[in-house]
């Protein structure tokens, strides 16, 4: 209840700082995020919702095979596809079962956040990337990120981080598209999540600062006159940030490549 | 004058958006919409205009969403504007890797179209002004515009080497030298096919020169498994280049955060990469040796990451640093090899057969289960004692492989997909992600454990050879004989003999711990944190669990020695009581820590249990602690003042005994200082201290001189009522308070 008041109070905040200090909201440049863990439910949604009431675009995905939550016991899960069910379903099908159960365990509080930024699940294999994504318009973060490409791509866990990877080697990288993808290992409970979600808006806004200054050097300038090494650029400066946030951030480990999609 | 001009950019900026919102809703738009876009590029727009426009033709090149053949019509109206960019002097860097990356899409898409149409030298022309170009900023260029190049490079490399058939359909990624037709007027096989290890050579270049360039080595690993894949001429040379690159180089220098995530990106990667290759490609002659350069990759990135700042640099480059020092190893594991297990054929197999190891008919046929079950245990245990262990770790390698390949075998014929064939190496099923698979997905899926529970499916069936072992039945050991207490006791005894065996062997803590709060207790293996880990099993293990005994105990507090067979944790304790008394004087160290955990402990207890059945400790081991080195102690040792000073809490008892000491007049001194050592920096016991000198004033009267001292400075008037006669203040100090004092 608390996280959720203070995620409320939270977005009141953004908008607010939107509509006040940055006018520019549309024009100013943000960098596009994915987020993923293994069920898309728990610590990629959560910084999915925070991504996005920061006004990020942001996606979400899952690398497991199956969504799996908690059941009554830890050889009942409840299993779901990827990419068929909604969080909708989910939480009324658990409310069924046992409303008692699913309250305490903090499931129906996560399916019910879940619910209001999309639709269901998705699964990273299973993701088209550059497929048009004009139909998840109404999906929390989705301004920006209708191309279906993003630029930084955060896992919340170094098994997703693995599959990520292994997944972008196996494609073969068609599109010729570099993306920064990072791991930040967040524990899987919802305060965790919570606090990991908290990490990942930090990131976010640091690569996005650097990104923007970087687009403000207009021109060949910022490397034809040789100031290159001084201040360079955004690819460049992404360990170093990621280097600085881990300071900040000692309990989040992150991992850090620059792949292809 | 700016801001008109910034407004309409603003505003052509939200209609180019909505231009793009229609292809995106609708691909078949694509081709006209880009021959509208292209003009936005051009060097007198705005800069932000320029960047998006880029931005927009990379994509159109490269969106799935369009069908090959207009995405061809796109790529090849993009090629004029390409290169004007590409040539352009002083292009915005932003633009400028738009543009490239644009080029790499576009690449193979135009090879396709001229070897199917040789009359189109002007495209041909334009294309490789493109590519001269690019490769001519490749050189000089920034670290992110050089990445561009990179990806350039290897979609050249893709197009120009020959294909092994295994190419995915997407996106251009098939275009390889099998597409170009014969004698064709444009395109020489031979010299593309030149060009092309050229170009890996330079790709390769960054690894070659062992480069700490994290952004650079990343990006060209990660373009590289794809042409290891799918284009047979490259991967020795490819694999060759990372075995022989050492990802860890830069551990060597001061490790900054920056570091740390550079040198952990470019091992991760690196792994990662290799990882990939030999779980695609299983059989190739070079996994043996890539497993080896991961397993030491592995271990040196535990040492250096793991190894609590040790920093120790990796011994060298992970797989040596010249091709014949390792030709060298391979010899060497071949002549260790002295057994070699033959992989299992396709078919079935019998369990007899994934076990046997010969190569002779005639023992294959034999059938072990008629010798004598005693006669085999004796057999194998000689044996077992003399076979040299790399020749059974080798054996038993062989069998896992074996075991692992058929495990991994496809079966002979497409059985039904039912949860008892699919493959039960569950560990790998994620990774495993075969988008061609779909029906299978959803069953292996289910069998897939490697998330948090079991599924739901019950266990499954092994393939035919494994199936044997589930005849052998279910083997239980038999019950462990019954433990009487006087048994279990001895056990103990022995047990913790053992616990204190290690004491001796282990090193001094050579560095300081940082002291505070948040030090972690036993954090390093040395022989204080052996010490703090005995110490706390003696006063934790079993606080609270000593039963009826305890309070048996309490009454009979003299026979400590009774107890001790009683209680691991009174064992332990006299155990550790007979350690410091070893050598007292440098162990009082051990004393006092061990002192503060019982009285940590017994406070806990008084807190959490009822009076009858809490057992305390604290008070009796010090004073034992105490009548234990009070006669050896010489009028030097400081090690009484530092043992009173140090101790949690003091007692009438306590001090009674440094009292004593002041029979001998040699340690009157040492006794009256060290308790006005307590009298000066513990003012909490300064009271009890002060009644003890007091007493020692009336009791010894060799001691009067320095003890009066003292009381005429701490205690004025004290002797004054004492001095009517040596007897008369015997009596108990009036405030007599029998409750200890603890120490702030």
């Amino acid at each position: 209840m608390a996280s959720g008041v203070a995620a409320t109070a939270q977005s009141e905040a953004q908008s607010q700082t939107t509509q006040n200090g940055e006018h520019k909201d549309d024009g100013g440049f943000k960098l596009k995020f994915c987020t993923v863990c293994a069920s898309n439910q728990n610590r990629s949604m959560e910084a999915h919702l925070r991504l996005s009431q920061a006004n990020y675009p942001v996606i979400s995905f899952g690398t497991g095979s199956l969504v799996r939550l908690p059941g009554p016991t830890i050889t009942q899960p409840n299993v779901y596809q990827f990419n068929k069910t909604s969080y909708d379903s989910m939480y009324k099908e658990l409310e069924a079962k046992d409303p008692r159960l699913y309250r305490a365990n903090g499931l129906l509080n996560m399916l019910g956040r879940n619910r209001n930024v999309k639709w269901g699940p998705e699964r990273w294999q299973d993701w088209q990337v550059g497929m048009p994504r004009v139909s998840h318009a109404t999906d929390k973060g989705s301004e920006g990120t209708e191309g279906g490409l993003v630029d930084v791509v955060i896992t919340c866990e170094e098994r997703c981080w693995d599959a990520v990877i292994d997944d972008l080697l196996n494609r073969g990288s068609p599109l010729n598209r570099p993306v920064h993808v990072i791991n930040v290992d967040i524990r899987d409970n919802h305060e965790e999540a919570s606090i990991g979600g908290s990490g990942i808006l930090d990131l976010a806004n640091s690569l996005n600062a650097a990104a923007r200054e970087e687009r403000e050097k207009v021109g060949a300038a910022a490397w034809d006159a040789g100031g290159a090494a001084s201040r360079s650029s955004f690819d460049e400066r992404v360990p170093e940030i990621i280097g600085e946030w881990q300071e900040r951030w000692p309990h989040l480990p992150a991992t850090w490549t620059l792949a292809w999609f | 004058m700016s801001t008109p001009v910034k407004l309409s950019t603003a505003e052509q900026l939200k209609q180019l958006q909505q231009a793009r919102a229609v292809v995106l809703k609708d691909p078949n738009y694509w081709s006209s919409v880009v021959a509208g876009i292209l003009p936005i590029v051009g060097p007198n727009n705005d800069v932000e205009l320029r960047r998006w426009g880029a931005d927009f033709i990379a994509e159109a090149v490269a969106t799935p969403a369009v069908p090959v053949k207009i995405k061809e019509d796109v790529c090849m109206k993009t090629l004029g504007t390409l290169r004007m960019l590409v040539e352009e002097q002083g292009l915005d860097a932003v633009v400028l890797k738009s543009a490239i990356l644009a080029a790499a899409s576009v690449y193979p898409f135009v090879i396709r179209w001229i070897a199917g149409n040789a009359h189109d030298r002007d495209s041909w022309e334009s294309i490789q002004a493109i590519k001269s170009q690019i490769l001519r900023i490749w050189e000089g260029a920034p670290p992110p515009v050089r990445i561009c190049c990179i990806k350039f490079a290897q979609r050249v490399v893709l197009a120009q080497t020959a294909s092994n058939g295994m190419d995915s359909k997407q996106a251009g990624l098939d275009v390889s030298l099998s597409i170009i037709p014969p004698n064709h007027p444009l395109l020489d096989p031979r010299q593309l096919e030149a060009e092309a290890t050229g170009l890996l050579d330079r790709m390769l270049g960054i690894l070659q020169d062992n480069s700490s360039e994290a952004l650079l080595v990343d990006a060209t690993l990660n373009t590289l498994s794809v042409l290891v894949r799918t284009r047979p001429s490259t991967s020795a040379r490819i694999l060759n280049t990372i075995l022989n690159f050492n990802p860890l180089k830069l551990a060597n220098s001061p490790m900054t955060p920056k570091t740390k995530v550079l040198v952990r990106s470019m091992e991760k990667t690196t792994r990662m990469l290799l990882i990939h290759l030999s779980k695609r490609d299983p059989n190739n002659p070079m996994t043996p040796r890539i497993q080896q350069y991961i397993e030491r990759l592995t271990r040196s990135r535990s040492e250096i990451f793991d190894g609590a700042n040790k920093k120790r640099a990796m011994a060298g480059p992970p797989d040596g640093a010249q091709d014949a020092a390792k030709r060298q190893r391979m010899g060497d594991f071949q002549v260790v090899a002295r057994i070699i297990v033959p992989p299992l054929g396709p078919g079935t197999h019998s369990l007899g057969a994934l076990f046997t190891l010969t190569d002779n008919v005639a023992l294959q046929g034999f059938d072990a289960t008629t010798v004598p079950a005693a006669l085999a245990a004796r057999i194998c245990v000689t044996a077992l004692a003399t076979v040299p262990p790399e020749l059974l770790g080798q054996a038993v390698a062989g069998i896992r492989n074996r075991m692992v390949e058929l495990t991994a075998a496809p079966p002979v014929q497409p059985p039904p997909l039912t949860a008892e064939t699919s493959p039960l190496d569950v560990e790998d099923d994620d990774d495993e992600y075969e988008p061609d698979f779909y029906a299978a997905e959803d069953t292996e899926q289910i069998l897939n454990k490697l998330d948090n529970a079991p599924a739901e499916v019950p266990q499954a069936q092994a393939p035919e050879t494994v199936d044997a072992l589930a005849t052998l039945g279910t083997f239980r050991l038999p019950p462990p004989p019954v433990l009487d207490p006087g048994l279990a006791s001895r056990v103990s005894q022995v047990a913790v003999t053992r616990v204190f065996a290690p004491l001796p062997t282990l090193e001094d803590s050579s560095r300081k711990h940082k002291s505070g709060i948040n030090r972690l207790a036993a954090s390093s293996f040395d022989r204080d944190s052996w010490l703090t880990v005995i110490i706390r099993i003696a006063t934790r293990g079993t606080a609270g669990l000593e039963d009826d005994n305890a309070t048996l105990k309490e009454e009979d507090a003299s026979s400590l020695t009774h107890k001790s067979s009683l209680s691991l944790s009174n064992a332990i304790r006299e155990s550790l009581f007979r350690y410091v008394m070893e050598d007292f004087r440098r162990r009082i160290d051990v004393a006092v820590a061990w002192l503060c955990e019982e009285w940590y402990v017994d406070q806990l207890a008084r807190r959490t249990m009822s009076e009858s059945n809490r057992s305390l400790h604290y008070e009796r081991w010090a004073v034992k602690l105490l009548d234990g080195f009070l006669p050896y102690l010489t009028p030097q040792d400081k090690v009484l003042t530092r043992f009173l000073a140090e101790i949690p809490e003091l007692s009438r008892e306590l001090l009674g005994k440094v009292k004593d000491l002041c029979r001998d007049p040699a340690t009157v001194p040492l006794a009256v200082t060290s308790l006005l050592y307590l009298v000066m920096m513990r003012p909490p016991a300064r009271e009890l201290a002060l009644d003890t000198v007091g007493e020692i004033w009336v009791e010894y009267e060799d001691a009067r001189p320095i003890a009066g001292k003292y009381l005429a400075k701490w205690r004025p008037g004290f002797m004054e009522s004492h001095g009517s006669g040596p007897g008369g203040g015997a009596a108990a100090p009036a405030q007599g308070s029998a409750q200890p004092i603890a120490a702030s």
